[in-house]
């Protein structure tokens, strides 16, 4: 199902894994160096930078090749082009299969990324090309959707997977507009519903070992989720699409959605930091400043300087007492980047302990070996 | 997700089970970091504050606030400096760690309010005249000695780009190309030899073993200021051969930078500009010949090839010193 080498993706997963535990000390060089070399994965992953430059050039290069071969096929009428972006879209496609993929071992290396982000775009457009200028938008995102939701499962694309995401929600949300006299009040409910699905399959899915090479596809959907339910009942957007698409003055139920605007994100915040889900969290921020701006849209309280002076004092300072008081008290949470070595230093008190419960005899030699060699080594090295 | 690993390098007896049970316990302990959040809200926070404080002040010029508002303005500055001053660390030519996790923000803070209220008095009571050059001078020589003595990349990446404001440039990078008149000669040579000397600071720290670590900020700046002005010079000017010699020779300059130190990032930022100067050279030499679209299409395949095969051997392009 994956076009890529799954012993190398996995092989990837372990020695990312292990790395950090050799990083943190818990993994011997020798063991760290045994894992790298048992783990081997051939695919051509270059640096961010070179990724992005090889990416900007495929594009130029895909971009003046279609205009070559439309110069000598020059397709004049509607059919034509249509077969002229199909055969584009399908070259790219079995080049990236056959060429770029199997014998040149890519991955993440740009070239891979942006072949198959061309060759869905030309596919996509030759099929369209065709349709009749009042066909509705659903059916342009009906046949998207599968060559998106292919696209991301078996190239593992988190672009795709975005693209694919915001398809489906489009689907959903086109149908549902279509109910006479209901649709207005079932819409929010719709997206809130849609993105709680995604949200639930994109968690069970990341706890799947099966699934594992599709972690970073199933992250992004759950982020987008959740970002996406807080829209659904945001009270400007729904507003907004009231006013839109259902020439409405007033929202209905409008108690319920500014009631909705500013739960929601105290919610994800309360529960982010409750169950120390960091997406939760982050996407709960973020959801604070959108319920601002809607508030702000509706309500104007205070002059805009007057608003961000405070605001920005307001961020500042609970950031600096967060972090203050995050430092004088340890714990679960910590404002350290790495707070490891804390951490570590608790774990060989732990082990120590428990050496001294279990065996009485050896307990000088273990100690000595746990002190001085790896943590030691590890967590107080000067690699952080 | 860490268990199935654990249990597979376990059974190959790559690791042996005391060092799993670390592991568990590790994972299990592991503690939930705040750190990127808190660091994002204490820069969003110092962003609105002098957004606001900025506008407030101009808002308010003919009333009586105005002189609450400088008053306060210039209270927390001075606040933020004392802060900086009272908790710096003792001076090294080497990298500092920040004393506390806010001190970097603290010290931002106090820079750019420094700036609004400087801003204001020469808007308001002109201190320094007509004298522009000296408005900006005076927080630029502040601003280069506050990184240096408190050592903070924030604080010089601000003195930079008063630097090239002094000197007749408004930089910062998204800015560069909207705000600034490209057909004026004095601007393009400025911007040549400002790059070229942000671009040689670097080495000359590196030599006397001053702050080495500055030397990513004065050569991001320097890159993009150098090789747009030589851009610009080419469009814009039309001595297409002359800046066209001083884009290769920086290029070609940055390639060697990038094989002897590793450095990915200014390999594709030079591959990036040379390309677009080349492609500008062509253009414009062949326009009387009238080729036709089909010869550029080709040239464009043609060397974008080229570009991908030489961007993508990259590993024999660096110098690789470690094994």
């Amino acid at each position: 199902m994956i076009a890529y080498n799954k012993d190398w993706l996995d092989a990837i997963l372990t020695k990312d894994r292990a790395r950090e535990w050799h990083e943190k000390g818990l993994l011997s060089d020798e063991k760290w160096q045994a894992v790298q070399e048992r783990y081997h994965s051939n695919f051509y992953s270059p640096n961010l930078f070179i990724r992005i430059g090889l990416a900007i050039f495929t594009l130029i290069l895909l971009l003046a090749a279609g205009g070559l071969v439309a110069m000598v096929i020059e397709p004049n009428s509607e059919f034509a082009f249509s077969i002229f972006g199909l055969f584009c879209g399908v070259a790219c496609f079995v080049f990236l299969e056959s060429r770029v993929i199997k014998t040149g071992r890519h991955r993440a290396s740009g070239i891979d990324d942006m072949l198959l982000y061309v060759s869905i775009w030309a596919i996509l457009a030759s099929l369209c090309v065709p349709l009749d200028y009042n066909t509705p938008a659903l059916v342009y995102f009906i046949i998207a959707w599968p060559f998106l939701v292919a696209g991301s499962i078996r190239y593992l694309d988190r672009m795709v997977a975005v693209a694919a995401f915001m398809c489906s929600l489009a689907i959903v949300l086109l149908m549902v507009k279509e109910i006479p006299r209901l649709a207005v009040y079932l819409l929010p409910f719709a997206g809130m519903l849609f993105s709680a699905a995604v949200y639930i399959f994109s968690k069970q899915g990341q706890s799947r070992y099966a699934w594992r090479h599709w972690h970073g596809v199933l992250l992004v959907l759950e982020l987008l989720a959740l970002a996406t339910f807080y829209a659904s009942g945001n009270f400007w957007i729904v507003q907004q699409a009231g006013e839109m698409w259902f020439q409405l003055d007033q929202v209905p139920m409008g108690w319920f959605f500014w009631t909705f605007t500013f739960v929601v994100p105290l919610a994800y915040i309360f529960e982010g930091i409750h169950s120390k889900d960091r997406h939760l969290l982050d996407i709960g921020l973020g959801c604070v400043a959108a319920a601002v701006f809607s508030f702000r849209y509706y309500y104007h309280v205070m002059p805009l300087t007057w608003a961000a002076v405070i605001c920005g004092a307001v961020l500042f300072l609970t950031a600096y007492f967060s972090i203050r008081y995050l430092h004088q008290n340890g714990g679960v949470y910590t404002c350290e980047e790495d707070s490891e070595t804390s951490l570590l230093q608790e774990i060989e008190e732990q082990l120590i302990e428990q050496a001294i419960v279990n065996q009485p005899g050896p307990t000088p030699d273990k100690r000595e070996s746990f002190g001085g060699g790896q943590f030691g080594g590890g967590g107080a090295g000067g690699e952080f | 997700m860490h268990e199935p690993i654990l249990h597979n390098l376990l059974q190959q007896e790559l690791i042996v089970p005391e060092d799993a049970e670390k592991i568990t316990l590790f994972e299990s302990k592991r503690p939930f970091s705040l750190h990127w959040e808190l660091k994002t809200l204490l820069y969003l926070g110092v962003l609105l504050l002098n957004i606001g404080l900025g506008f407030m002040i101009y808002e308010n010029i003919d009333t009586i606030g105005h002189a609450v508002l400088i008053v306060l303005i210039g209270a927390v500055s001075a606040g933020c400096f004392w802060y900086a001053v009272r908790h710096r660390e003792p001076f090294s030519t080497g990298e500092i760690k920040s004393p506390t996790p806010y001190y970097d923000y603290i010290l931002l803070l106090g820079c750019l309010t420094f700036l609004i209220m400087e801003g204001y008095w020469q808007y308001q009571y002109e201190i320094f005249g007509t004298r522009y050059g000296l408005a900006t001078f005076i927080p630029m020589v502040l601003f280069f000695a506050l990184a240096y003595l408190l050592d903070n990349r924030g604080v010089l990446s601000l003195g930079i780009t008063l630097l090239a404001t002094w000197l007749g440039i408004t930089v910062t990078p998204q800015e560069l190309l909207s705000k600034n008149d490209f057909n004026n000669a004095a601007i393009v040579q400025t911007g040549v030899f400002l790059g070229a000397f942000l671009t040689v600071v670097p080495f000359l720290s590196e030599r006397w073993g001053v702050k080495k670590h500055f030397s990513l900020t004065y050569l991001n700046f320097g890159v993009h200021i150098l090789m747009i002005s030589t851009l610009a010079g080419m469009m814009a000017l039309g001595q297409t051969l002359l800046y066209f010699l001083v884009l290769c020779l920086s290029v070609g300059f940055f390639l060697w930078y990038a094989r002897t130190r590793n450095s990915l990032y200014f390999l594709t930022v030079a591959v990036l500009y040379g390309y677009i100067g080349l492609t500008y050279m062509l253009i414009i030499h062949t326009e009387s010949l009238n080729l036709g679209f089909r010869f550029y299409l080709f040239y464009f395949v043609l060397s974008c090839a080229g570009v991908i095969i030489f961007l993508s051997n990259y590993k024999r392009f660096i110098k690789n010193d470690q094994p």
